[in-house]
């Protein structure tokens, strides 16, 4: 869907690369997120993208079509990229109709047809548009300003959506809310993102696919799983943390360790000592230490399929983190 | 020196109106001109490709404001002579600086990620600046236009010493023949003017404000 083949960028003045012969490819639907320290260029190249910054060299290429090549309208190429940043950037002179119909008016739709899309996208958000529509952006919490900049990036439907830091600047209660629901109405919507954040546990929740960079270059990308059970090399390690064993925990289904037909002790029946075989292993581990047991029962729905034992979690960590 | 009150409301009542009629359009004429120049000007100044003259022009409007409007008169005499015109000339030159300096820094003070977001939504350079950047620095820019107004208002009393007429002539008058009653009618009137348009265009600037700066 989006391919970066050998892009560098060399801001005027400057003489080294803010970016380094990146090459990478995102897939239809996915949640690409680009994760490193200050500086590694990650936000330059979303830029790049959608041509807020020009490479210096190198090919860009959207569904196939080359669209850094000179004769691509930028502008046009914009409107139909979704684009949220930390920021907001909210009009702060406008309604937040107003800034919500802001790609589909440059767009020229006709006004009928904004008017419902405007309010259908202000629900989708989590918001009343009866309440919010005709205010101004200053008359908005944070969290209800990030949400109207991300309905503004969905307006026109663009299949591809860029965002820099867009829950960074609200508090970690809210910013927790915002991912669950953005990920949630991701599974609808099947956007290709390109996703930039400092914070590797951002990154791991809201990736399907996670480059890590420093430097202006790209240093390993994978699936989280990959990047947490196979770090290339200690800056990885570094960024990824000292809990990177409870961090994969995190990304294991229970039903991937259940020991299937096992018997389901009374103890842990008493105890009501269960979870779903959606969650993480994670909230196995908590589950245990709560209920103060060995074992816990593992359920599908109503089903009963299994147990996990604290045995297992141990098997599974060194077996993830590559100690046995 | 006496202060007659009869001569004194017979210079209010009969004999300044005329010459504030003629004051109000050494005032008006120029500040007019001047916007439709430095406004423009201060915005070409702020794209990419000409922000490098910011210096050399903003120099230029310095300059119109510093050098006294009656030398700009004087170096221009050969070519425009005595009268409305040079007055008209030299007040606009002096009326540019405010106005070229407030456009500057009211589209300096876009915010930065308002801009970038604009930019990045798909905005052009053209409906950003027609659709963000002006309607948001129009309060700055207005408060230029308003020191413009104040600062011609008084300056323009020079204009009678060239033939300009405006309330000038009634306080030259004033001098000449030692009646302080028309010294202080004219400056009384000249102030009048200056207040009236202040509040004039403390109206319009109200209606430009951006909606969320009036709360």
């Amino acid at each position: 869907m989006i391919v970066l083949d050998k892009v560098d960028k060399i801001f005027p003045g400057t003489t080294v690369p803010a970016v380094k012969q990146v090459s990478f490819q995102v897939d239809e639907g996915n949640i690409c997120v680009f994760v490193g320290p200050s500086g590694c260029g990650k936000t330059t190249i979303l830029r790049i993208i959608n041509r807020l910054i020009e490479p210096t060299s190198g090919d860009i290429y959207i569904k196939g079509i080359k669209v850094s090549d000179k004769e691509v309208n930028p502008d046009h190429l914009r409107r139909e990229i979704g684009y949220v940043i930390q920021q907001i950037g909210l009009l702060p002179h406008r309604t937040v109709e107003q800034n919500v119909a802001l790609v589909p008016r440059l767009l020229k739709w006709p006004e009928e047809k904004i008017k419902p899309r405007v309010k259908e996208l202000l629900d989708t958000v989590g918001l009343d548009p009866d309440e919010v529509i005709h205010k101004y952006p200053f008359q908005l919490s944070g969290g209800m300003m990030q949400r109207v900049g991300v309905a503004r990036a969905l307006a026109a439907d663009p299949p591809i959506m860029l965002m820099d830091e867009p829950f960074g600047a609200v508090d970690p209660i809210v910013r927790g809310r915002l991912q669950d629901e953005f990920l949630r109405l991701q599974r609808e919507m099947k956007k290709t993102i390109c996703f930039v954040t400092h914070d590797i546990n951002e990154a791991i929740k809201m990736g399907d696919h996670i480059v890590i960079m420093n430097k202006g270059e790209l240093v390993q990308h994978g699936t989280p799983m990959e990047i947490l059970s196979e770090p290339a090399n200690e800056f990885v390690k570094d960024l990824i943390g000292a809990d990177r064993e409870i961090k994969l925990l995190d990304l294991t289904r229970s039903s991937e360790i259940v020991n299937r037909n096992m018997d389901i002790p009374d103890e842990v029946r008493e105890k009501d000592c269960f979870i779903s075989s959606i969650a993480p292993v994670q909230r196995a581990l908590e589950k245990m230490m709560k209920k103060n047991s060995d074992l816990v029962g593992v359920q599908d729905g109503e089903e009963e399929i299994g147990t996990i034992s604290w045995d297992d979690i141990k098997k599974l960590i060194n077996k993830l983190s590559g100690d046995d | 020196m006496d202060f007659e009150m009869e001569r004194f409301i017979s210079a209010l009542i009969d004999r300044s109106p005329p010459h504030a009629l003629v004051h109000l359009q050494l005032v008006l004429i120029p500040v007019i001109i001047a916007f439709l120049i430095a406004f423009p000007v201060a915005v070409l100044l702020t794209r990419r490709r000409f922000v490098k003259y910011t210096d050399r022009v903003m120099t230029f409007f310095n300059m119109g404001q510093t050098i006294p409007p009656l030398a700009i008169i004087a170096i221009f005499f050969p070519f425009l002579g005595l009268g409305r015109e040079p007055a008209l000339f030299a007040l606009t030159i002096y009326a540019l600086l405010p106005i070229a300096r407030n456009t500057l820094a009211g589209l300096k003070g876009v915010p930065q990620e308002v801009k970038e977001a604009a930019r990045g939504v798909g905005m052009s350079e053209w409906e950003m600046l027609m659709r963000v950047e002006i309607p948001l620095s129009m309060p700055v820019v207005m408060a230029g236009v308003k020191i413009s107004v104040v600062l011609t208002s008084g300056t323009a009393a020079l204009g009678a010493l060239v033939g300009g007429g405006g309330m000038g002539a009634v306080i030259f008058a004033g001098i000449d023949f030692f009646r302080p009653e028309l010294i202080v009618a004219g400056t009384l009137i000249i102030g009048a003017i200056a207040i009236i348009l202040d509040r004039i265009i403390t109206l319009i600037d109200y209606m430009l404000t951006p909606p969320h700066m009036k709360m």
